[in-house]
């Protein structure tokens, strides 16, 4: 262990090895090593279920590895809870955010202190605030997060893992994990997060970040570790490691043959590039006019079937509010809603799902029902479907999940696995799987690829673009990611302010409009460089 | 042999497991304890505490709860014998009784789902409605004596020593477990009971699924009534007394969880017969009454505790887990290599 410590410039501050892992029968880990070294940034590459967050949770403290060591500053740890890996100076900004809803973001951001002050010291809120506004400026974080005495659960998903980055930061880490920091963050907010983390490695902090988004990782990390199958399979720095290389790396033998990862995921039919032209042309399948509701107003809007259409646009903007009062989980005040020709608005999402719109919520943690099993959560809301009086038949139900789980690649032992057994993506593919299946003709999918690597993400496209092409799916999604609505959408929206901003064609120019749309209010000309992504080459 | 493992690590094949080692413990110290015929008397005794057990298991599971139930088979017992005694038809009567006991349900689920009240404060509520009520029905609390032709719900013989009233108790037990494990409605109970929110975002009537679980707590713990009030032959006004505490320690050590998402009617039916089965027992060997309560309690304790250890919430101490994790050493591990999951594989490639 000697030689390794003095090969590099840098020392390891957190090293990881020989360490593995597994649940009941499920390999997480097989003898993986890894080291974070002082000031730099490593990134942990892998798909879904590689094994990236297992080692994320073993390296700070939340479970114990079955055999293998953690040494830090080249001694052993033994790391019994999460608090105690914080009292060594690890911490970690999780993919969802962990926060207290009855407790105000000033209160979230300083929750570590109340498990390491005196039982009897004084918990002062007006004096937390005072700290996290002080804690934002110093961060130059205050105009996202403004006012921290607003309670968390009236936050969006963007501010909650905020709060989160910012409860992490603030604790001035020696070794900090970033399990995809930025899902849900607009590139203006994920830029200032990533100043932030590079000046904390300068400063000497050994920094591990877990991120889809391939532009990113080789914006900002010093060296990449891949994982497979919860193996390490390849590492090295990010110039010695080409995007290319990496990508294959992380895919393995079985698809390094095939020309593209996106055609393996044809099943549902025959190829998928129709031209955008055929597809606008579809009927209306949902026309919003002029309406207004929670958090936006004057919104009017067309999806047509067989149409893509992207809603773009910073967090807080709107956009999910509009998709909500859509499918009739909030209601619309004022305006008209029209779907597949018919006026009336949906007054609750079982309406809408009868009339044949599916949705996708953004966050997991309201879509996924976590003690069940994958089956289960596939068809829960189209049971009927495979019953008669109301008595599931079980062998129609299982076939048809089965199938459809085939389909879109999810990858588990078997459908009747629990829910809480796949990895983030493969959850978010189980979701999708579900909206499928009760067949709809409208699919609302809000941040469909939360925490997607960029194989399954291919495929997801691959699967939606074919959906609108063959069997006339009118799909709208809403994201954060420019990539994402640059290369998915037909059409795009911007929303600002709980408005239409703008609504345009897709093509070749409209990175520059979105990113210009996205970033009038902020200064964000960086956006438009990473529409040309490496991953794309 | 996977799919033998998950049965295996079930709550109610423990439960089941403790009911037989118990008995067999019993057996020993008193010949009586393991007869057919007192195996049917602690059946048609815990009849009462069990029906309403089913119920229960279906608010428990919707992540609600239902503290009225007792209560409840209070009042629609005596509104049952009431009617019979101003001259309605007594099968009329019992019918009557069971649509009274679905309209509490009703009310206490309307007010809760639509009035967006906690269903602990509602039912805490209408436990002391229901007490009230029964009051002044049965004129402060006075017995009054059912119909004789209906008594053969509560003391009909079926064969043997086979009574009816054990009986309804299975019945409802079959058919609460077929619901919940093979309806759609029963999926739809543990989908409002696990993720309420994911629920209803999905298109999954929550709203009227919270409602029906407590009809039927309210239509079960008339049944109940009734076979309370048929077994002694007359409705009291103390009838049920304190009966929530046992019905949901019945539920909760056939493994249902008060956070709502799982139980079972099976594991609920075990409960209360191993309630029943403890009371007996310590009866029949002349223990003390005090040590009896202390032991009941010491039971849904060490029940739930027992259910934590099983769903891997903590650790085992090293020189149990080797015994108790030989269910998933059953279960191969895959190889070294990385072999990818079949699910994927088959259809990607």
């Amino acid at each position: 262990m000697g030689e390794e410590l003095l090969s590099g410039d840098h020392v390891a501050v957190l090293s990881v090895r020989g360490v593995s892992k597994s649940f009941a029968a499920n390999r997480a880990l097989s003898d993986v090593s890894i080291e974070l070294k002082a000031g730099k940034i490593t990134a942990i590459l892998g798909e879904n279920g590689a094994g990236k967050s297992t080692i994320i949770r073993i390296a700070s403290g939340e479970i114990q590895p079955d055999t293998g060591t953690i040494f830090l500053d080249g001694e052993e740890a033994h790391l019994r809870s999460p608090v105690d890996a914080m009292r060594r100076g690890i911490f970690v900004v999780h993919q969802e955010p962990q926060l207290v809803n009855e407790m105000t973001i000033a209160e979230n951001i300083f929750i570590d202190e109340l498990g390491e002050r005196p039982f009897f010291s004084s918990w002062r809120k007006q004096a937390l605030v005072r700290r996290a506004v002080e804690l934002l400026e110093g961060l130059h974080m205050s105009e996202l997060l403004p006012d921290p005495r607003r309670h968390c659960r009236d936050i969006s998903a963007a501010e909650r893992q905020l709060v989160d980055i910012v409860r992490a930061l603030g604790r001035d880490p020696k070794v900090l994990f970033l399990d995809e920091p930025n899902s849900s963050l607009s590139r203006q907010e994920t830029d200032r997060l990533f100043a932030v983390v590079r000046g904390m490695a300068e400063r000497g902090a050994a920094i591990a970040l877990v991120s889809h988004r391939f532009a990113e990782v080789y914006e900002l990390a010093d060296n990449i570790v891949i994982l497979r199958d919860g193996m390490r399979v390849a590492s090295g720095t990010v110039a010695g490691l080409p995007a290319e290389v990496a990508i294959k790396q992380m895919a393995g033998e079985k698809r390094r043959s095939s020309p593209s990862a996106g055609q393996e995921a044809s099943v549902l039919g025959r190829g998928s590039d129709a031209p955008p032209a055929d597809r606008t042309a579809g009927r209306i399948a949902i026309r919003l006019e002029n309406c207004s509701g929670p958090g936006f107003s004057d919104v009017s809007l067309e999806v047509r079937a067989g149409e893509i259409l992207g809603m773009a646009g910073l967090v807080g903007s709107g956009r999910t509010e509009i998709a909500l009062a859509m499918i009739g989980a909030t209601r619309i005040e004022t305006g008209v809603i029209e779907v597949a020709g018919v006026r009336g608005a949906m007054h609750s999402p079982e309406a809408a799902l009868r009339a044949g719109i599916a949705f996708i919520s953004e966050e997991r943690r309201t879509g996924l029902f976590y003690s069940q099993d994958i089956k289960f959560n596939m068809s829960v809301n189209v049971l009927g479907k495979f019953a008669r009086v109301g008595v599931i038949r079980r062998r129609l139900q299982e076939a048809a999940m089965q199938k459809l789980a085939d389909q879109l690649g999810v990858r588990a032992e078997s459908i009747d696995a629990p829910i809480k057994s796949l990895s983030g993506g493969n959850q978010q593919k189980v979701l999708l799987a579900r909206a499928l299946a009760s067949n709809p003709d409208v699919l609302i999918l809000d941040e469909p690829t939360r925490g997607v690597d960029v194989t399954t993400k291919r495929e997801m496209y691959a699967t939606l673009r074919e959906l609108a092409a063959t069997r006339q799916l009118a799909v709208w999604f809403i994201s954060s990611d420019l990539e994402e609505v640059l290369e998915l959408a037909d059409r795009i929206v911007i929303v600002r302010d709980g408005r239409i901003a703008n609504n345009f064609e897709g093509g070749p120019d409209a990175g520059e409009v979105v990113a210009a749309a996205l970033g009038e209010r902020f200064t964000a000309p960086a956006a438009i460089a990473h529409s040309n992504n490496p991953e794309e080459s | 042999m996977k799919k033998l493992s998950a049965t295996l690590r079930r709550q109610e094949i423990g439960l089941f497991g403790v009911i037989i080692v118990l008995t067999l413990i019993f057996s020993l110290f008193n010949s009586h304890f393991l007869t057919s015929q007192n195996g049917a008397f602690i059946l048609q005794s815990v009849a009462v505490i069990g029906i309403m057990a089913i119920g229960e298991v279906f608010v428990l599971i919707a992540g609600e709860i239902d503290l009225s139930v007792g209560s409840v088979l209070g009042l629609t017992s005596a509104m049952g014998a009431w009617l019979m005694s101003q001259g309605v038809d007594p099968w009329l009567a019992v019918v009557l009784t069971l649509v009274f006991g679905c309209v509490i349900g009703l009310i206490q689920g309307s007010i809760i789902v639509y009035g967006k009240v906690s269903s602990f404060i509602v039912t805490l509520g209408t436990l002391s409605v229901g007490r009230g009520l029964t009051e002044i029905v049965t004129g402060g609390g006075l017995p009054i004596s059912l119909s004789p032709s209906v008594l053969v719900i509560g003391q009909g013989v079926v064969w043997g020593y086979l009574r009816w009233s054990a009986v309804i108790f299975v019945l409802v037990c079959i058919l609460g477990q077929f619901v919940l494990s093979r309806s759609v409605f029963g999926s739809r109970v543990t989908a409002v009971g696990d993720n309420v929110e994911a629920a209803r975002l999905g298109g999954i009537p929550a709203g009227r699924t919270r409602v029906l679980v407590f009809v039927i707590s309210g239509c079960l713990a008339a049944v109940a009534g009734l076979v309370y009030a048929t077994q002694s032959g007359y409705a009291e006004g103390n009838a049920g007394n304190g009966n929530e505490l046992f019905v949901i320690a019945a539920v909760v050590i056939g493994g249902a969880s008060l956070a709502g998402g799982r139980g079972s009617a099976v594991g609920a039916l075990l409960g209360a017969i191993l309630l029943g089965a403890l009371q007996n027992a310590f009866v029949l060997l002349h223990l003390s009454p005090f040590l009896q309560q202390l032991s009941i309690g010491v039971v849904i304790i060490a029940a739930a505790l027992f259910d934590q250890v099983r769903q891997g919430s903590f650790a085992l101490p090293r020189w149990l887990r080797g015994r108790n994790s030989r269910a998933s050493v059953v279960t191969p591990d895959p190889p070294d290599a990385p072999v990818p999951a079949s699910g994927s594989s088959a259809s990607t490639s």
